[in-house]
């Protein structure tokens, strides 16, 4: 292998090559879905993304237009399955967004005690390495999350913080994890994606992870 | 001044519902190309558009008209969940079977009619970086782009080693960057 082979494949771009990897698509099977989970809680990779994306935005104008059905109910029955909004017509406002999710938070305050049932959920998440697991096991009825690492502790002045990324993309932190098994509360759902990154000791001093993504899967039923 | 996709991305980031159908009237037709484009099947793009509109609702908030235009986004939008449908092998990949050479023409093809001054003079610079590239590269970059080939499916289309693909796109990305940002 030449010294630019070299340069190439591990240089400092290597974060930058891997952004454009994965915009192209060119990543297969778990490096795609490790890219694309890393894309989620990593801030400055998901930065990368963004600048590629922007750079080969022009290409979008290679997609011809074509006829498309016209699908808009459907989608809108996906959307709002079922809620009363129809009667107000379109361009109901924020308030009647407000009130029904009142309504929401409300019905399923009343109803809580039915999903005590729901089966557990769970998540294994392992490093690239495979030396360091964290296996997560979520009891839905009390809220409450067991998560049990195994392999090499983080430095000195340094911790592992767990992270969950709802559908907005933003990621949430559950909290530091500490020792070989931290228990937390937190209101979770199955198909969320949990990750853990290395932050400085007591957890990352931004609302977002600031230190590099060890590993990440979704939640799933147990 | 903003344009109608761009606009209606903006209200329904305020769950603005009328806005949705505005978008789908402007954008359905564009996504719809395009997944045909990369998941290569009626049944399946269709039921992708749905899903991408779906996201779109979810995800407004996260568009920033300030990093680009609003037909861009969900052009972004709409490739991921292309290629997470591809990556996962829900999706036999039937847009495969088409040659490499049709991605070559990207001058010949041109900007599509929503396509405005800016966007073409963009596009002149994304032809240019392409064409200081080799030629079988600028292919594989825009195959990958367009139709969702990965590493492995251009490195058995070019009959080279899955390392030597890498090497080369990677170089060639490295380049890109460099005349792109310029």
């Amino acid at each position: 292998m030449s010294d630019q082979d070299t340069h190439v494949l591990s240089g400092p771009d290597s974060d930058d090559l891997l952004a454009a990897e994965y915009v192209l698509g060119l990543l297969d099977g778990p490096d795609w879905l490790a890219a694309r989970d890393r894309a989620l809680v990593d801030q400055a990779f998901a930065a990368r993304v963004q600048d590629w994306e922007h750079r080969l935005a022009p290409l979008n104008a290679e997609f011809v237009e074509l006829p498309a059905p016209d699908l808009l109910a459907a989608i809108e029955a996906r959307i709002f399955p079922a809620r009363p909004a129809r009667r107000f017509g379109f361009g109901w406002g924020i308030a009647a967004g407000l009130a029904l999710a009142a309504s929401v938070f409300v019905a399923v305050a009343l109803f809580a005690p039915q999903f005590s049932r729901e089966p557990a959920l769970q998540a294994d998440l392992v490093d690239e390495a495979q030396t360091l697991t964290f296996q997560i096991s979520y009891d839905r009825s009390a809220a409450a999350l067991s998560v049990v690492a195994t392999g090499p502790e983080p430095d000195e002045g340094q911790d592992y913080e767990l992270w969950v990324i709802d559908e907005t993309g933003v990621p949430r932190s559950l909290g530091v994890l500490t020792g070989a098994q931290t228990r937390l509360t937190a209101a979770l759902e199955p198909g969320q994606t949990l990750a853990v990154s290395l932050e400085p000791a007591g957890g990352s001093p931004e609302p977002t992870p600031t230190g590099p993504v060890l590993a990440a899967a979704p939640l799933t039923d147990a | 001044m903003q344009d109608e996709i761009t606009r209606s991305l903006l209200r329904i980031t305020q769950k603005d519902r009328a806005a949705l159908n505005v978008l789908y009237q402007h954008a359905a037709p564009k996504l719809m190309g395009l997944l045909m484009r990369m998941l290569g099947n009626k049944a399946e793009a269709e039921d992708a558009l749905q899903e991408v509109f779906i996201r779109v609702w979810d995800r407004a908030a996260a568009f920033d008209p300030e990093k680009g235009n609003g037909l861009n986004w969900i052009c972004a939008v709409a490739r991921n969940l292309a290629l997470d449908r591809l990556r996962s092998n829900r999706v036999r990949q039937v847009s495969q079977q088409v040659p490499v050479e049709d991605v070559h023409d990207l001058a010949a093809t041109g900007p599509g009619p929503e396509a405005q001054s800016i966007l073409r003079a963009e596009m002149e610079h994304v032809v240019r970086c392409f064409g200081e590239l080799p030629e079988d590269r600028a292919a594989a970059v825009k195959g990958a782009y367009l139709m969702g080939l990965s590493y492995q499916d251009l490195a058995a289309r070019y009959d080279v080693p899955l390392n030597t693909m890498r090497t080369w796109l990677r170089r060639a990305l490295i380049s890109l960057r460099e005349c792109l940002d310029r």
